[in-house]
């Protein structure tokens, strides 16, 4: 208890908090995140393994973790929950064919037990595309009001194409995780 | 008074005043690191000891002062707990109608909850390890019971989120398990429909026909080619993002996809097509040429092989430059086969011999 009490104490001085992206292949993650950090996204290659950035959000050092989505690499996805603060989920709006696989995918990832205290944002993706579900249609086809009364969630439409929208939802994910975990302050 | 603090903070500008001001240092930072691990350190033996000592002086008079003790701990969560339960005693046995007041009557629960579950964990650093471990209990029993107690009284919304988890459990009566596939059908259904209302511009469920699109400017995001079978497909412009899904014996000829192409189960087609982003899913015996900024990928794929884009009609020079795709990457030959993750060349893909490609193909948007 000694040793953990006092990482702790260095983790909530620090102020880092650790976020992990995931969600299906093609939804944006690595835009997202590049973007966010106003990098380049003209090329990107679809991501084989993973990504960390470190960024400097407000006044809080954010631990983003950006994990590739494609099939076979979804099984790994679980070596990356542990000790997570923010989960972001993003979702490719106009991508109506698999929105059944996103849902099924995101009901497996909130059983997860080590998730279970970590802060919920869902990034509808690809707003700027004509056709793309709206944030609420998505809630609706995810069946977001039927999650778990003690997590916390917010959706938030965006677009990693613009940039529209994406701080608005990190915004809400590092004021929720502060709120949790650096009330003191 | 105000002067005063003032001056006092500026005479000695070094030293560091405040926590927050003090981080853009790098060696102060450390150093200051380092002092707070020692702080934290010393605290730390001052509490155990401090708490010893009150432990000895708690099993000779029970006297011991509030703060960090085990039994005011105790009785404090007892009480919680047992106010929670009334609640959801109460809420069992007066159900109203009214959904709206349910709600907020379990939210309430919850919220006591997950309070009395901050306050354990609050104290667990005082604790015995084996009172945290029945507190932690306690809790999850009480969620569970919520839990339970809301999809009760809320049957609908809990359903569709915990058919799984139910299916897998065989103790659940089967009475109520076909109650549950009911409601599942009952909400899955009608969202279905939902969408299939809104389908986005594409060619669908064709055989044998000759499909052309001329797209102009921006007008069109997504488009969506499923369901052909030995069909010609040509796009004419730019688009957004392109979905290909479930083609046999197909050729599809498509202008600059600015976003991303997703392809998924194709068999012995010809794709020529050029984009940011191209992700190929379950393909067999299917040639592409291709032009792309990134690496296109392909996961579950056989005998798919690849050559640069090929394409010609009129205007696909301005189209190209639009969509930044004027340029030759060369990146249609580095195509990295996510089940092939190893040094050597994948047996699943290869590069087209130069003599079997097929030369330009020249598109028109007339249907000969």
């Amino acid at each position: 208890m000694g040793l953990l009490s006092i990482i702790r104490k260095i983790k909530k001085k620090e102020k880092e908090m650790r976020i992990l992206m995931v969600g299906l292949d093609n939804s944006g993650k690595t835009t997202i995140v590049l973007k966010i950090n106003g990098e380049d996204t003209s090329v990107i290659s679809p991501t084989l393994g993973f990504n960390i950035k470190t960024i400097t959000y407000q006044k809080y050092t954010l631990n983003i973790w950006d994990v590739g989505g494609q099939k076979t690499i979804r099984s790994y996805w679980r070596n990356y929950f542990e000790q997570t603060d923010g989960l972001v989920w993003v979702v490719d709006s106009s991508d109506l064919r698999r929105l059944d696989d996103c849902r099924m995918e995101l009901d497996n990832l909130l059983k997860e037990e080590r998730l279970s205290g970590a802060s919920l944002l869902i990034l509808a993706n690809k707003q700027d595309i004509k056709g793309a579900l709206t944030p609420g249609e998505i809630a609706k086809v995810l069946n977001l009001e039927a999650m778990d009364k003690t997590r916390h969630w917010e959706i938030v439409g965006c677009s990693a194409y613009t940039g529209e929208g994406l701080l608005e939802g990190f915004d809400w994910l590092v004021q929720d995780i502060a709120s949790r975990i650096y009330v003191l302050d | 008074m105000e002067d005063e603090e003032e001056s006092l903070s500026t005479s000695n500008p070094n030293q560091p005043n405040s926590d927050s001001d003090s981080e853009t240092l790098d060696p102060a930072l450390q150093k200051k690191h380092a002092s707070m691990l020692e702080r934290l350190a010393n605290r730390h033996q001052t509490r155990l000891d401090s708490s010893l000592t009150r432990r000895s002086a708690e099993s000779d008079s029970s006297s011991s002062p509030s703060f960090e003790s085990t039994s005011s701990f105790l009785s404090h969560f007892a009480d919680s707990k047992s106010s929670i339960e009334a609640q959801l005693a109460q809420c069992r046995l007066t159900p109203t109608s009214e959904s709206a007041e349910l709600k907020t009557r379990l939210d309430g629960i919850s919220s006591s909850i997950s309070d009395l579950e901050k306050f354990v964990a609050e104290k667990s650093y005082f604790l015995p390890s084996y009172e945290v471990r029945s507190s932690l209990k306690v809790i999850s029993d009480l969620k569970q019971s919520l839990d339970s107690l809301s999809s009760e009284l809320i049957p609908k919304k809990k359903f569709s989120f915990k058919n799984k988890a139910v299916k897998k459990n065989p103790v659940i009566d089967s009475k109520k398990e076909e109650e549950k596939e009911k409601a599942v059908e009952k909400i899955g259904k009608p969202e279905k429909i939902g969408f299939a209302i809104r389908e986005s511009p594409g060619f669908r469920n064709k055989t044998g026909e000759v499909l052309v699109s001329q797209i102009k400017g921006s007008e069109v995001g997504e488009f969506t080619i499923s369901d052909l079978d030995s069909c010609e497909v040509r796009l004419l412009g730019c688009i957004r993002v392109l979905f290909i899904h479930r083609l046999r014996n197909c050729k599809v000829y498509v202008g600059p996809v600015m976003g991303s192409i997703l392809i998924e189960e194709v068999e012995g087609s010809v794709f020529v097509m050029a984009s940011h982003q191209i992700r190929i899913h379950n393909a067999k015996a299917s040639d592409f040429y291709l032009r792309v900024r990134s690496r296109p990928i392909i996961e579950d794929s056989s005998s798919v092989r690849f050559a640069p884009y090929c394409l010609s009609y009129e205007g696909i020079d301005g189209d190209l430059k639009e969509a930044s795709l004027i340029e030759e990457t060369g990146n249609w030959a580095n195509v990295d086969d996510f089940r092939w993750l190893r040094a050597v060349q994948s047996p699943n893909w290869s590069i087209l011999p130069e003599n079997d490609r097929v030369g330009t193909v020249e598109i028109t948007n007339s249907d000969s």
